[in-house]
């Protein structure tokens, strides 16, 4: 809603009140203030009237004017071509800066002195509503001849757009956002002419029916005017250009200012449209059309209710009996039968969508009065209604519902003060009970809580003290935060071994995902309305997202891209869980002396390395993912506890180059198998540990953890931990390789002789001979 | 005798590395050096003179050997220096940037929003992204057709599920499941459907919820908690609260902070105003408690998104960025 301050001053009386103070109020009451352009208008460009207008003697486009500036009479050479003698201009004087910082400076034209500038609007730095020079008018009220510009409010003027909430359709008229300043001044409104009902209805009763079928919850006013002469003022020019509003003809022009003003819906129809052939009498039929929406028909639909109008039914002669139609219809109706069949909508639908001003009368008057102002019309007398009497909603509430909210103590004076200043029936209130009576405009107001509302809004929520509130202790730390906090311990983990937090959208590209073989939300459980094709579904994996990460930083130079997510994905039932993801990429560590500049690539040790040094220790065992993402002969899954927790590979070359990538690796891990209790402290023995190295021959293809197992299952008690600390292959050993093992013994109740230690590595060695053919090198 | 002594204190004085030393020790104090072919002398001279003669040259055994001493220390502690200077580096070789990683900003602020309402025994509550119009509208006290659903674009699914457009149902939930009193937020990412410089189809809030008996939380209580809340968040800073809408609050209020980036002075960022919008609150409306079937309590609720409070506290200008992944942004958060 845009609103210009000397149009709010029509309504109310804003004398002595700054546009700083005015945004500032605005803010307050909630009505917030979006953008304010001031129009300061130069000095030195003033008033002047054109008394003699004559062709240039060497220029065709060119006129030579003298022009009356009060003081003297200047000549000026202007271009435009509606100058004329007679017209009051707008007219820079020498020395004048010109908002695009041209200085006016007497000059000749093609042998001519100009002692000036004729202005356009836009010359002046006002909007660009008119072709040639401004033309002048009564419309911006009385001025002197020589008299600067900058002193008329018209011309400076101060335009505040205001961001309205979607429950303060009142508020979309100047009408109604004075009424609001209204109760925040408590400054009474300026008294507005009403149209009533005259008695003489003989006018109009000969020229107009209205049937209706049946009560459409709707309110219509129809008068009826033969249309001559109209010329939109400046005034109306200028502040549609400012609310940044045009119409094809002058008649709509009009009755959008009038309804920007006024806050009621305003239509103007072609009165032949409803006059059947031959027939004088026009027939305005209200009725339910197909789609359950009130329409105006004759034989056909001129336009449905607070949607829009159609072409056939306008007016687009200059002269004639046209037919002004106001109306109301509540917007909880309009949206909902919108919501249910959605028609093309017309400029007037975001008011009536929202709420319009319901007391026509306002608006018929405003328009009927600029009608007559700025055209030779005339208007029958008498009007035609239809619609119901609206009943006020009353609420009633007391100091102490008051108080108890806001958490102050709001006296009942004030209480009272404000809230009739919006304009509520207040008559009804006794000394214990306030009982409010809301007009029809404020349909968004319906309980106590709402009328609270109203008080906050102007006590102004700066001047409620803020209170601590006071509680009963409670220990808050539960389920939820448990998971939030063990997110946060394994994020924190994750940074300090070297891996950056990202965050991707849940959206992912089904595409993409079937073709990497990754599962897809069935058919039936897909997202309806994607924002965009490349984040048409929900993510079932979290590794896409890191890849194309990864492939964008790789562009912008980075050699190394190290990163990691925690976050939902969704299954193909679109069941959400948790998941954690890491990606490495290229280079090991960052070029440095230590490496000579030239870092190894990250292999499947390192990134193993890193990944238990974040979520602990784990195994690996040889696996085949289910999707294509993955190196076929550098895959595992992620075992803890006998219990798969996820997997880990290295990605698969072909979708390393299509993400532009070097050697990269990515591992995924359901988050919520991450051991994660309270540890257990084991008792330590005493005695001290000893070490076996074995060096074993093995066929290549031989997995460690083929070997691990017979191991596990044939260790004795005293055998502690055991691991890999060398592969090794030469000529001599054909297609076998050497690995050596680490052992590491430890009993609890002596230290371990060279027989007990033997004797453990033989039962080892044994079951490896009987169960796998290896032996010792 | 003396003379042939007295050399010796010049030659240990003289002794330029510890190895000439240890010959110079050789030669006097060595089992042929020159004190043992001295005191062998003594056997020979005259017994009248032998306790002299022992004097003397117990005097300059220990002199010599004191001497001997001082000077080891000397020549130890220069040869330790030079042995020192050949490792000698050049530090400003090794200036290092971290090889750590870093949290994301919007995590990381999150934790901090996260951590206030903890130690103000607050509950942390989360819920599923997926959720149904009832508890992401209805019971909000947004019904079907209600213009205020226009402000939130809503992501359907074929089944008529959607994607939380708040986390607002979380709330829900939690009272549908437990009586008052209740205080709780509840973090987490949400959706709608609007993708352009300034915003993004998925971005993280925390909403705030305190539910206890009627008449007994007041706006005043919703003020005080939020003024200390922002202080927390953003230091030295004015708070200034604006009526506004919302379905589900009423009387509803949007708080600004004077700009972070002028000081209130009026800047690009804040348009110009000197305030910068940051949270939606209210007392909470009675028909969102008719809807979970909560009878005499009054309460409050609040909620702000994550990704602003991130970008107004670290200066971050793109929203875009923190989606995707990129360095350039996160290693300054290392």
């Amino acid at each position: 809603m845009i609103v210009t301050k000397s149009w709010l001053n029509e309504w109310i009386d804003l004398t002595n009140i700054t546009t700083e103070d005015l945004c500032k109020t605005l803010n307050a009451i909630g009505l917030e203030v979006d953008s304010v352009t001031s129009y300061d208008i130069p000095k030195k460009i003033i008033f002047g009237r054109v008394i003699e207008c004559e062709k240039h003697p060497d220029a065709d486009k060119l006129n030579v004017c003298q022009v009356d500036i009060g003081s003297s009479v200047r000549q000026i050479v202007c271009g435009a071509s509606n100058v004329r003698a007679g017209l009051d201009v707008v007219v820079a004087t020498i020395g004048a800066t010109m908002p695009s910082g041209l200085v006016i400076k007497p000059v000749k034209l093609r042998g001519v002195s100009s002692e000036g500038m004729i202005c356009s609007a836009s010359e002046i730095g006002l909007p660009d509503f008119s072709p040639g020079i401004m033309e002048l008018d009564s419309s911006i009220g009385s001025f002197e001849l020589g008299e600067e510009l900058h002193s008329n409010f018209i011309f400076s003027d101060d335009v505040i757009e205001i961001e309205l909430t979607a429950n303060r359709g009142d508020c979309l008229s100047i009408n109604g956002v004075a009424r609001d300043l209204s109760a925040a001044y408590d400054r009474p409104l300026r008294k507005h002419k009403r149209d009533e009902d005259d008695d003489n209805r003989k006018g109009i009763g000969r020229l107009l029916h209205v049937n209706h079928e049946k009560d459409l919850d709707v309110n219509l006013n129809y008068r009826v005017l033969e249309l001559k002469d109209l010329k939109l003022p400046l005034i109306m020019k200028l502040r549609l250009a400012q609310i940044g509003e045009e119409r094809d003809t002058d008649i709509d022009a009009l009755l959008l200012y009038t309804t920007h003003m006024s806050g009621v819906i305003l239509r103007a129809y072609s009165y032949a449209f409803f006059c059947e052939e031959n027939d004088v009498i026009a027939k305005v039929n209200l009725k339910e059309d197909e789609n359950g929406f009130a329409s105006i028909a004759s034989e056909t639909i001129a336009s449905v209710v607070g949607v829009n109008q159609e072409d056939v039914s306008r007016v687009t002669y200059d002269e004639g009996t046209i037919l002004l139609e106001a109306s109301y219809i509540p917007p909880d109706i309009i949206s909902k039968k919108m919501a249910l069949t959605k028609l093309e909508a017309g400029p007037d639908y975001y008011r009536t969508s929202r709420g319009s001003e319901p007391d026509l009368c306002v608006g018929i008057a405003d328009g009927l009065e600029l009608i007559q102002a700025y055209s030779s019309s005339s208007i029958f007398t008498g009007s035609i209604g239809v619609g119901s009497v609206y009943d006020n909603t009353l609420i009633s509430l007391t100091k102490q519902d008051v108080d108890e909210t806001i958490g102050a103590d709001i006296s009942k004076v004030t209480i009272g003060k404000i809230l009739k200043n919006l304009g509520f029936d207040m008559s009804r209130s006794s000394a214990d009970n306030f009982v409010v009576g809301v007009p029809r405009y404020r349909h968004d107001i319906v309980n106590k809580q709402d009328i609270i509302e109203e008080i906050v809004r102007m006590v102004g929520i700066d001047n409620i003290p803020s209170k601590a509130f006071v509680f009963t202790e409670e220990n808050k730390l539960q389920d939820d935060y448990f998971s939030y906090k063990k997110k946060s311990v394994f994020r924190h983990r994750a940074a300090s071994c070297g891996f950056f937090e990202s965050i991707h959208f849940v959206f992912d590209e089904k595409r993409v995902l079937e073709k990497f073989g990754f599962a897809t939300i069935k058919e039936e459980l897909e997202l309806l309305n994607p924002i965009v094709q490349t984040l048409d579904t929900l993510r079932t994996t979290l590794m896409t997202g890191l890849l194309k990460a990864a492939s964008l930083n790789v562009k912008s130079g980075y050699k190394q891209v190290k990163l990691f997510e925690i976050g939902s994905i969704f299954n193909a039932d679109r069941e959400e869980s948790l998941k954690m993801a890491m990606l490495f990429s290229g280079d090991k560590e960052k070029e440095s002396l230590r490496n000579t500049g030239k870092p190894q690539k990250i292999d499947f040790a390192m990134f193993s390395q890193k990944v238990s040094d974040i979520i602990g220790a784990f195994d690996l065992r040889e696996t085949t993912t289910e999707h294509s993402l993955s190196h076929i002969y550098q895959a595992a899954e992620i075992v803890v506890n006998d219990e798969v927790i996820g997997e880990l590979f290295r990605v698969h070359p072909e979708v390393e180059k299509e993400y532009d990538l070097d050697v990269t690796f990515i591992c995924e891990i359901d988050f919520e198998k991450i051991p994660f209790a309270l540890k257990t402290a084991k008792k330590s023995s005493k005695y001290q540990s000893s070490n076996r190295d074995l060096s074993i021959i093995i066929p290549q293809d031989m997995k460690f953890e083929t070997i691990k197992s017979v191991i596990d299952k044939n260790a004795s008690k005293e055998l502690i931990n055991f691991y890999p600390v060398d592969k090794y292959s030469d000529e001599n050993l054909g297609d076998k390789v050497s690995l050596s093992l680490r052992f590491i013994l430890q009993s609890d109740d002596k230290t371990l002789e060279e027989e007990d230690i033997t004797s453990s590595m033989d039962t080892i060695l044994n079951a490896l001979d009987k169960e796998l053919g290896i032996g010792l090198r | 005798m003396v003379t042939l002594l007295k050399e010796w204190y010049e030659k240990i004085k003289e002794a330029q590395s510890v190895e000439s030393l240890e010959e110079i020790r050789i030669s006097v104090f060595g089992k042929k050096g020159v004190l043992a072919i001295e005191f062998a002398k003594m056997k020979t001279a005259p017994n009248e003179e032998k306790a002299q003669i022992a004097k003397d040259l117990n005097t300059h055994k220990s002199g010599l050997m004191n001497e001997f001493t001082a000077r080891k220390i000397t020549l130890q502690t220069l040869e330790l220096q030079e042995a020192m200077k050949a490792e000698a580096i050049d530090v400003s070789l090794y200036s290092t940037s971290s090889q750590a990683g870093g949290l994301h900003p919007v995590m990381e602020t999150m934790d901090r929003i996260v951590e206030y309402f903890s130690s103000m025994n607050f509950a942390v509550k989360t819920g599923n992204m997926v959720e149904d119009d009832f508890n992401n509208f209805e019971a909000l006290n947004l019904p079907k057709y209600h213009p205020a659903r226009d402000m939130q674009d809503t992501f359907y699914f074929k089944d008529e599920l959607l994607l939380r457009t708040h986390t607002s149902p979380v709330q829900i939930r939690t009272m549908m499941q437990t009586q008052p009193p209740i205080r709780m937020i509840a973090p987490g990412a949400v959706f709608r459907r609007d993708y352009d410089l300034t915003h993004t189809p998925m971005f993280h809030q925390v909403e705030g919820l305190l539910v206890d008996e009627a008449g007994k939380v007041s706006f005043a209580n919703l003020k005080y908690i939020l003024e200390d809340f922002l202080k927390y968040m953003f230091g030295d800073i004015q708070v200034r609260f604006r009526p506004s809408f919302f379905p589900f609050t009423e009387p509803s209020a949007e708080v600004d902070i004077s700009c972070v980036f002028c000081q209130g002075k009026g800047c690009r960022v804040c348009s110009k105003t000197g305030w910068l919008e940051v949270l939606g609150c209210g007392i909470v409306d009675p028909n969102v408690f008719e809807a979970v079937k909560y009878k005499n309590v009054s309460g409050y609720a609040f909620g702000l998104g994550v990704e602003r409070f991130a970008m107004l506290i670290h200066q971050i200008g793109d929203l875009r960025s923190l989606f995707e992944g990129d360095i350039k942004l996160l290693e300054q958060f290392q």
